[in-house]
């Protein structure tokens, strides 16, 4: 007669077994359905660190469960510590997580648009509780997971382990470290200020380059969405950011983990015989359980990084936030951001399309089927002298490159805008606007006599001056001066003027460069944002 | 294995403890953090004024008579100057409205005809709204220390008042006090300072205003009843659009100058502006 009948077995079991034991047996069910296998009883013999029964029951998640499917049931116990691997790309999927997780906090308070993304920044820092954490901790992942994916590959490289059967795992492996690189850059635009800017549009000027000129122009436009990074451009990171390369990042790291659990963890070189392939063959007594073992590691692990990411966070990292993004005002010594310094030094070697195309083109190409190429089957580092020799002298070039890549090498500015930038720079705070406010007492004074400035600061920054005023008397300039003048100018606020004056010897006639900054008593450049 | 799970644990205790110590200081640091980027906001808008706002509002913000009021004064802050105008907005939204809009029909009464630009982006300017917002930050912190107020304009004059008859006699002028009457009734804004009226100084090609007084009455297209370079001057300063000089706009200098000199600065005046040749 009843529409529908409803049965509830609990009930049946109750009656049957009586309340207690019926309800410790549905929870035990619950448990086993939730680990993919495991009953209470297992859950507490994984954690008391108990020896399996056979056959081994902690298996079965590996079978059934999504997520144990992806992480092999043992490890062979050469590999089950810190070393040799470092657990690096373990830890890159640590600091993917994070990424994730830290980054969907700052979308809460994010909107893509030029109008309001800056605006949102200051809302995050000054009235979101735990934004200011957050953020630092997103940027302090972002940029420990470039070093983190890097030091992965290099590792890889160095034991051979890119070698058969695992040359397609190194090639989603260099697919996952561009989608890591652009990531981390697409991810610079967002706060919409001036470091943000100028960042990106270094490195968009690249793709302007890429010939011919109509290839290059119309990539530009499909990535900044206008000649310029504005509103378009703003919106196109903010989704490669946020959608378009998380998805790519998924896909790829499905196939590598797939591919990883296939083929097993590479032993260390000298572990197995030229030519032999052993990590799926890993004798019993040699075997590392995932479970307990390596799952309380990882655990560990977790909660140890989780607990030095805060601490970082929260007492030393603070990302920085420069200024309001300005298209009209470049500053001096802008940069690519640290892990595209390399490609920007190329830069200065010569030809744009060349060097910053071309070359890294052929470069990065040449890393994705480097397996497939390097086919010397011996993972030994004995019989492999010339490809770790390469591998050093890339990691050299990389390094003297990413020197190369600063302002220090091959810029050519003139001297007395360089003498003001040493105390007033216009990429980070700097001496001046870190100065001790109530240090700096008005009046004017000169850099040469930086010794009888009435206070320690003043003295420091003078002589700091000093030091680069005298730089810029040459042949062509004579009788440089710095002199440095600071006003009261309104409640709380100090002008302060810095001025470079000098003689031109060919004509006579008397040259400066000056530049003027306000401060104010409260403004506190010294945390970071 | 132990003393991984005593670490693991340790870890975990010291992630809530790290949480709740930051949780703890949130309230202070974001309270610091809103202070010290008012702090930078006024740095910026001080860097603005001194770019685009100096020109006419002096370097302190204390007006040029004639070209733009003062802003750095306590009337404005005290919010006299609002009431007198009927802006019942606090003087923070009366300050960011100017700016932003701008003065788009000068005052009307007052000694100030420049029309003032519009600065927002919104609004066709070339500011962005961070940067408004710095301006007022900059203009808000002279809150404290604002000098007394604009100048009180001259009450009226001694001796008789200049009226509008241009015929009538007037007495011997002297140009020294013509040009100090000049800068404190502010005719030097306009014919000095901007190019909102003619200017009265020899520029280029063009002569002085002592030498085209002379000959504007010649001109075919003047249409004031002046006989004289003195008359053409009284006529031009006590009925203003008697004659607009070709270029320049009608109902820009104020009428009232008839009202409010006497004779005797008038003729100073005329005597100063004779002498710019």
């Amino acid at each position: 007669m009843s529409l529908f009948r409803v049965h509830l077995p609990i009930l049946d079991e109750i009656k049957a077994k009586g309340l207690k034991p019926a309800l410790r047996d549905k929870a035990d069910d619950v448990v086993t359905r939730v680990t993919a296998g495991l009953n209470t009883a297992e859950v507490r013999g994984v954690l008391r660190g108990d020896p399996p029964g056979r056959p081994n029951p902690r298996l079965k998640p590996h079978d059934e469960g999504f997520w144990l499917h992806m992480r092999p049931t043992y490890y062979h116990n050469l590999l089950d510590g810190l070393y040799p691997t470092f657990r690096l790309g373990w830890l890159s999927t640590f600091f993917f997580a994070f990424e994730v997780l830290t980054g969907v906090f700052l979308m809460v308070y994010y909107t893509p648009s030029p109008l309001v993304a800056y605006e949102n920044m200051l809302n995050l820092l000054s009235n979101v509780p735990f934004g200011r954490l957050m953020r630092d901790m997103h940027k302090l992942g972002a940029e420990l997971m470039v070093i983190v994916v890097a030091l992965h590959m290099l590792r890889t490289f160095v034991t051979g382990s890119y070698k058969k059967p695992r040359q397609f795992t190194w090639a989603t492996g260099v697919v996952l470290l561009g989608v890591t690189l652009v990531l981390s850059f697409s991810g610079y635009l967002l706060p919409w200020d001036q470091l943000s800017l100028w960042a990106v549009t270094i490195g968009a000027s690249m793709v302007e380059a890429a010939p011919p000129e109509m290839v290059g122009r119309t990539l530009n436009l499909l990535v900044r969405g206008a000649p310029e990074i504005g509103a378009n451009g703003l919106l196109r990171f903010y989704l490669l950011h946020i959608i378009g390369l998380p998805l790519v990042g998924v896909v790829a790291l499905g196939v590598h983990y797939y591919k990883v659990i296939h083929h097993g963890h590479s032993l260390p070189p000298e572990a197995e015989e030229v030519g032999v392939d052993t990590a799926k063959r890993v004798p019993m007594e040699r075997r590392t359980y995932f479970m307990p073992d390596i799952l309380t590691r990882e655990l560990f692990y977790v909660s140890a990084l989780l607990a030095l990411l805060i601490g970082a966070a929260a007492f030393f990292y603070h990302a920085p936030l420069e200024p309001h993004a300005d298209t009209l005002v470049t500053p001096l010594h802008t940069t690519a951001p640290w892990y595209f310094l390399w490609v920007q030094g190329m830069l200065k070697l010569g030809d744009k399309v060349l060097w910053g195309l071309i070359i890294p083109g052929i470069l990065s190409a040449m890393l994705l089927v480097l397996p497939y190429f390097e086919v010397g089957p011996s993972r030994r580092y004995g019989d492999r002298r010339v490809g770790l020799s390469l591998g050093a002298v890339a990691v050299i070039a990389l390094a003297v490159l990413s020197y190369m890549g600063t302002p220090y090498y091959g810029v050519s500015t003139s001297p007395d805008q360089e003498a003001i930038a040493t105390l007033l720079p216009q990429t980070h705070p700097g001496p001046l606007r870190l100065a001790p406010w109530e240090e700096l007492i008005v009046g004017s004074y000169e850099a040469s006599a930086w010794s009888s400035a009435p206070t320690g600061a003043l003295q420091d920054l003078l002589q700091a001056f000093d030091e680069e005023v005298q730089r810029v008397e040459s042949a062509e300039r004579t009788g440089v001066e710095g002199i440095m003048v600071i006003e009261d100018w309104q409640a709380g606020l100090k002008k302060i003027t810095l001025r470079v004056l000098w003689t031109e010897t060919a004509s006579g006639e008397s040259g400066e460069f000056s530049q003027t900054a306000y401060l104010h008593r409260d403004s506190n450049y010294g945390q970071g944002e | 294995m132990k003393w991984r799970i005593l670490l693991g644990t340790l870890a975990i205790a010291s992630v809530v403890g790290l949480l709740a110590f930051v949780a703890l200081g949130e309230r202070e640091r974001m309270a610091g953090f809103t202070q010290s980027y008012h702090a930078r906001q006024i740095e910026v808008g001080a860097a603005l004024f001194e770019n685009n706002c100096r020109t006419c509002h002096a370097p302190q913000g204390t007006g040029i008579e004639g070209l733009a009021p003062a802003i750095n004064a306590a009337d404005l802050f005290n919010g006299q100057r609002l009431t007198a105008i009927g802006y019942s907005g606090t003087v923070e939204d009366y300050v960011r409205g100017v700016i932003a809009a701008g003065r788009p029909i000068p005052s009307s009464g007052t000694n100030y005809p420049n029309r003032m630009p519009t600065w927002s982006q919104r609004y066709g300017g070339p500011l962005r709204e961070d940067q408004v917002d710095s301006l007022v930050a900059y203009i808000m912190n002279w809150d404290e220390q604002a000098p007394g107020g604009a100048q009180p304009t001259a009450a009226v004059p001694s001796g008789d008042l200049a009226g509008t008859d241009i015929s009538a006699a007037l007495p011997q002028g002297e140009a020294e006090s013509g040009q100090a009457l000049a800068e404190t009734l502010g005719c030097a804004g306009c014919h000095l300072l901007s190019t909102v009226g003619p200017a009265w100084r020899a520029e280029g090609s063009q002569r002085g205003i002592g030498d085209r007084a002379a000959e504007r009455i010649l001109q075919a297209d003047y249409t004031g009843q002046a006989a004289s370079a003195e008359q053409y001057l009284f006529e031009s300063i006590v009925t203003t659009d008697a004659f607009v000089v070709p270029g320049f706009e009608p109902g820009i200098m104020p009428a009232n100058y008839g009202q409010r000199l006497g004779k005797q600065d008038l003729a100073d005046l005329i005597a100063y502006l004779l002498s710019l040749r």
